[in-house]
Formats: C-alpha cells, structure tokens, sequence
C-alpha cells in the first residue's frame, strides 16, 4: 500500500488483483446489478488511488478500508434511487453436486433474493459483510463507520426482516 | 444465560457460537451443548449458509474493471509543469546558483583585500621585463 500511495503503477495493478472481486462482490449484493457493482468497484478502485496517501494501517487494515469506500458509493447511489423491481434480483448460482439438490438450493437462493430484495442497503450491507464476507462483528462495524452495538442491532434487523420477507414470499407468493 | 437470551443471539449473530460477541461466548458454548440449544443453533446455521452464498465474479469480469480503472487513470492529464521562474525557486536549482554567488563573493573579496601593485612604466623597467620574459622563454632552465 505504501508503493502505490507512491503512485507506483505496478503496485496498484497487484492491489487491484488482489481486491476487486471482493470490491465487485460486495457491491453487487447490496445493488443487485452486476453492470453498476462494476461501476462502483472501479469508482472505489479511483478512489483508493487518489487518496492512497491518507491511508493509515495503524487504524485500519487494508479490506476494511476498502469496504468502507465500496459501501459509501454503493449507500451513495442507491439513495438516489426511488424504484427497484424486486424481478431485478440477482440469481446465485450454486455449485451443490446433483441436480435435484441444486433444484431445491436454486429455488431457496431464488427466494432469498427476493426477500434480499426487501431489505435496505444497510441491512444487505451488513449481511453481506459479516455472512457473505466472513468478517467479524466488530470489523464489520469498523467498515460500516457503526459501533459494536449499533451493527449488532442493523445485523439483527437484518435477518429478522429477511425472515418475515421470505415468510411473506411464501404466503402470497410474491413480496409486496 | 437463559433460553430466550441464547434464541435472540442465535437469531442476531447465526448458528456458530464462535463468530457471536466474545463477551457472550463462554455463557452460550454451554447451552449450546444441551438440545435445545443445538436445535436453535441447526436452524440459524441453515440461514447462515443460505446468506453466506456470494454472487460469483469471474476472473475475467474483475480483470476488466481492473483494465478500465488503470484506462481512466492514464486519461487523467499529467500534473501540470510550474513555469521556468517557479522552477528556479526550487532547492535542486538553487544549489548551483548560490555556489556561483559565493564564488562572486570570494572574488569580490579577494580583489578588494590583496595589496594592489601598479608596475612602473620607465623605459628601464621595461626593457628589463621584456629581457626577463625572454629570458624565462629561452635561456633559463625551464
């Protein structure tokens, strides 16, 4: 990191290697786009390039960072907008080994990203970090700027409101 | 640590006791052992691999966002190149020309301290320099 707050185009290169599937990763669960998930990580990359220099390793490790600056343009731009159709929801694939399995895993991971699709960017956000990323509840919190307690509380909400979302789901039949 | 208290750290932080808040670790390790506790945690552990699956991003997908990050950094114009006169007020230049105006000083100086000798300008004198000159050139040693 210090080579590339040198400016040092190799570096960053390796850097970029290294993080922008995670980058990618983390956007595309919270806006559920891959083509805008692409847009942010290479925004975060832009940024993590031109503010290199006030990055501080005794404050935060590297991915933390990074996180952080992945979350502020994903929250950033899902703020401005006022309408996402729950069809838009992503599909993850699965990589179980036979095909009956893969069916019904298809169908639970199907009907989790619908009710995904209901929660805010900040519930996704946390669910993301501390699930998707296998972060710890207090890194978690460092990257989302929160405090032990307040992530503790987004991270409950968050699987509370995915429950009663696929509940909802699977009583009607579509998410309202 | 009582049932309700373990279901509601279950239903926050998952179905593994290890990733709950450490504070709360040794308390719930012990209930988790009983089948109540397990059962709680079985059913929190199905949502946790549920959550846990991430959008898969290929190796070629990251590489060109990559390739597109290092495109816009080289569109980005070079630092603009101060003028001439603000180039000379920079250290790296100021070292010759305060070398030379030390050398100025010296020999300002030297020039103003040295005892000034005005030769003498008689005919005697001269043709005594110019027999001494020759000779330096012809007959003397060197």
């Amino acid at each position: 990191m210090s080579k590339v707050s040198a400016q040092r185009q190799h570096a960053f290169r390796i850097l970029m290697r290294r993080h922008m599937p995670r980058a990618l990763r983390v956007a595309e669960r919270i806006v559920r786009d891959p083509a805008e998930a692409d847009d942010i990580g290479q925004e975060a990359f832009m940024r993590v390039w031109t503010h290199a220099a006030s990055f501080d390793p005794k404050v935060a490790k590297f991915t933390t960072w990074l996180y952080r600056i992945v979350l502020n343009l994903t929250f950033d731009r899902t703020r401005r907008r006022t309408f996402q159709p729950l069809e838009e929801a992503g599909e993850v694939p699965d990589t179980g080994p036979h095909a009956v399995e893969r069916l019904i895993a298809d169908e639970e991971l199907s009907l989790l990203n619908r009710a995904m699709a209901g929660l805010s960017d900040r519930q996704r956000g946390a669910i993301a970090l501390f699930h998707m990323e296998g972060l710890s509840g207090e890194e978690a919190a460092k990257a989302m700027n929160l405090s032990a307690k307040a992530f503790e509380s987004l991270l409950g909400r968050a699987r509370a409101a995915l429950k009663a979302n696929v509940q909802k789901i699977q009583d009607t039949g579509s998410y309202a | 640590m009582t049932p309700d208290q373990f279901r509601e750290l279950a239903e926050t932080w998952g179905g593994d006791v290890e990733r709950w808040p450490a504070a709360t670790r040794e308390a719930a390790r012990r209930f988790a052992a009983s089948a109540e506790g397990a059962a709680v945690l079985a059913k929190q552990g199905r949502l946790d691999r549920l959550l846990a699956v991430a959008p898969e991003i290929e190796t070629a997908r990251a590489d060109r966002s990559s390739f597109l990050v290092l495109q816009r950094l080289a569109a980005v114009p070079p630092q603009h190149r101060p003028a001439w006169h603000q180039r000379l007020l920079r250290w790296p230049a100021l070292v010759p020309a305060a070398s030379l105006a030390c050398s100025v000083m010296v020999g300002v100086w030297l020039a103003g301290a040295m005892p000034y000798v005005q030769a003498p300008s008689d005919a005697f004198s001269v043709m005594s320099g110019v027999f001494d000159v020759y000779a330096i050139g012809y007959g003397s040693v060197q």
